[in-house]
């Protein structure tokens, strides 16, 4: 037991409040660090950079977290069903999944290359599109590239969480339902969505949380670019820490603490709450 | 074959394909030569595209092979790095699992689900102190330098993990070992670690895979190839001539992802049931 909170005392705990506490210095480097007050939140507010940050941040979070989870849904409710080849479906599922997320953000930056790239092959041999679509390049396009790449990789777990609430549904109500002559779009609304609600709601915060602290695949793929265009509020605490200003870093870095403690504890919540009605122990 | 199977058929095909496409693109791309190209637009539509695309393991060779680009190196930090991390993480969760299941700690459940959030810090929260932490202690560009963190960022689900598949366990079994005059740590280490062993290898695997694909701390903490991982070198390496190679990259990302999707497939339900397990009741 010990050895645990020590652990996560002096390498989570600790760390974090260090980085609230230096959020309220002024810390660069080469200068002497200095009490600052709340002068690097105020800084913040003011920043255009920061907004920009925070806005590409909520709609990255909000656009593909409903994409992971629609298409999550749709593989689980496939998945449930006894379809043949199901065992390998289940398992191909997996690897996106289990690649490292760097390595998928240098996959998907090959398909999106301008010259080289898969995208912009597939829809000139289908004649889609006329020219080659500089998908990097604008901000539209490596908006869709990072969201493409995003999806690719965390849809599978959503898959994976929703496949294990959809087989704990009891086969009874279905049964009911058949007996009622209800049909497969009746049976899906009033049995298999409340009835999945509870992991539905998990998943769906659980993920937002990894959505908003999104990092990897952006440093990799666009390194926030073109511009500013799809710097992640990590992104943007990390190029702060980069060029050696500490303080002003952690400030951006304690507002994300902030916004994911709070999703954590709406998480926390529903996971608490289902344990009781005893559906549920954990995501 | 009525049209409801040929739906079926066609919804699997469409999920194979977006789960397969891009790993076998990127296994394409490092299997051809650069004469050909990449599988460009111009490259593809050239008559003699196919004859020209026979697979060559020119760019794992050369990946492999350079003194300079220091592959197997980052491939043995990475492997070496996230078993120590797996090894650890079961070591330190298995006993404070034990405790909550077996012993009455006062909070138990307030603990755990303290420790629940803990998982949800973001880690650019984290790693600009872990950093100076780090320096303090000389540990930059060390393999402790990143198994220590890796180890803490897995325990709030290896201890959830590993929580769930004791509570499975009788308890008549371990305290009856403890009648027979056995120490707490021998009933859990000669009772509760072998009965729940399937438990155990899945809460290691699910650690083994996180570290291996940790991102941030491996770029912050490390600075060459004495402990810099897989991940960090492949999102890192640039060719000398301005040209992006990409061949070589993805022969690198292949070698990087092969550990953990040969993991992946063959343990394929022990990833889902720690990943699962607990979230609904059996």
């Amino acid at each position: 037991m010990s050895p645990l909170i020590l652990l996560l005392t002096v390498l989570v705990l600790q760390p974090v409040v260090g980085t609230v506490a230096d959020s309220f210095r002024r810390d660069i480097v080469f200068l002497k660090p200095a009490f600052a007050g709340v002068s690097n939140y105020t800084a913040l507010l003011d920043d255009p950079g920061f907004w920009s940050a925070a806005r590409f941040t909520l709609l990255f979070a909000l656009v593909s977290v409903q994409l992971e989870v629609a298409i999550g849904l749709a593989i689980a409710l496939l998945l449930n069903e006894p379809v043949p080849f199901r065992g390998l479906c289940r398992a191909c599922v997996l690897i996106p999944w289990s690649i490292p997320a760097a390595v998928s953000g240098r996959v998907f930056q090959l398909i999106y290359d301008y010259s080289n790239g898969a995208a912009n092959w597939i829809l000139q041999a289908t004649g889609l599109a006329a020219a080659a679509v500089n998908w990097l390049g604008t901000s539209m396009g490596a908006f869709c590239a990072v969201v493409a790449a995003d999806v690719w990789k965390t849809a599978p777990f959503a898959a994976v969480m929703l496949l294990a609430g959809l087989s704990a549904i009891p086969e009874v109500l279905y049964q009911q339902a058949a007996v009622d002559r209800a049909g497969p779009w009746q049976r899906f609304v009033y049995i298999t969505l409340p009835q999945l609600k509870p992991v539905l709601v998990v998943t769906l915060l659980f993920r937002t949380i990894q959505a908003v602290c999104i990092f990897d695949v952006i440093f990799v793929l666009t390194g926030g670019g073109p511009g500013a265009a799809t710097q992640s509020l990590s992104v943007l605490a990390y190029s702060y820490f980069g060029s050696g200003d500490f303080g002003y870093g952690s400030a951006v870095s304690a507002l994300l603490f902030a916004l994911a403690l709070l999703l954590a504890m709406l998480y926390v919540r529903s996971t608490r709450n289902s344990a009781r009605n005893g559906t549920w122990r954990r995501a | 074959m009525n049209k409801r199977s040929v739906a079926i058929f066609a919804s699997e095909a469409s999920v194979l394909c977006f789960c397969l496409a891009p790993f076998l693109y990127m296994l394409a791309t490092a299997l051809s030569s650069t004469g050909a190209a990449y599988l460009s637009p111009r490259g593809a539509l050239h008559p003699t595209f196919l004859p020209a695309f026979l697979p060559t393991l020119e760019h794992f060779r050369s990946i492999l092979l350079s003194p300079t680009l220091h592959f197997p190196r980052y491939l043995l930090n990475s492997v070496g790095i996230s078993l120590l991390a797996a090894l650890f993480s079961v070591a330190v969760a298995a006993p404070a699992a034990y405790a909550l299941t077996r012993m009455h700690v006062p909070g138990a459940q307030i603990l755990m689900f303290v420790v629940l959030s803990l998982s949800m810090f973001p880690a650019v929260s984290l790693v600009s102190s872990l950093f100076r932490f780090m320096t303090r202690l000389g540990w930059i560009n060390t393999w402790q330098a990143l198994v220590l963190p890796y180890v803490a960022w897995s325990m709030p689900l290896a201890l959830w993990t590993l929580v769930s598949y004791f509570q499975q366990i009788p308890m008549e079994l371990d305290r009856a070992a403890l009648v027979d005059g056995a120490s707490r740590f021998q009933a859990l280490r000669f009772i509760l670690l072998p009965m729940a062993a399937p438990g155990v290898f899945s809460t290691g695997l699910l650690a083994f895979i996180f570290a291996f694909n940790e991102f941030l701390y491996a770029l912050m903490l490390t600075t060459d190839s004495t402990a810099r991982t897989m991940p960090v070198a492949i999102a890192l390496f640039e060719g000398l001539h301005g040209e992006i190679p990409w061949g070589e990259i993805m022969a690198a990302a292949v070698v990087a992802t092969a550990p953990v999707v040969l993991l992946t497939i063959v343990f394929q339900q022990r990833i889902v049931q720690g990943l699962t397990r607990g979230a609904v009741k059996e």
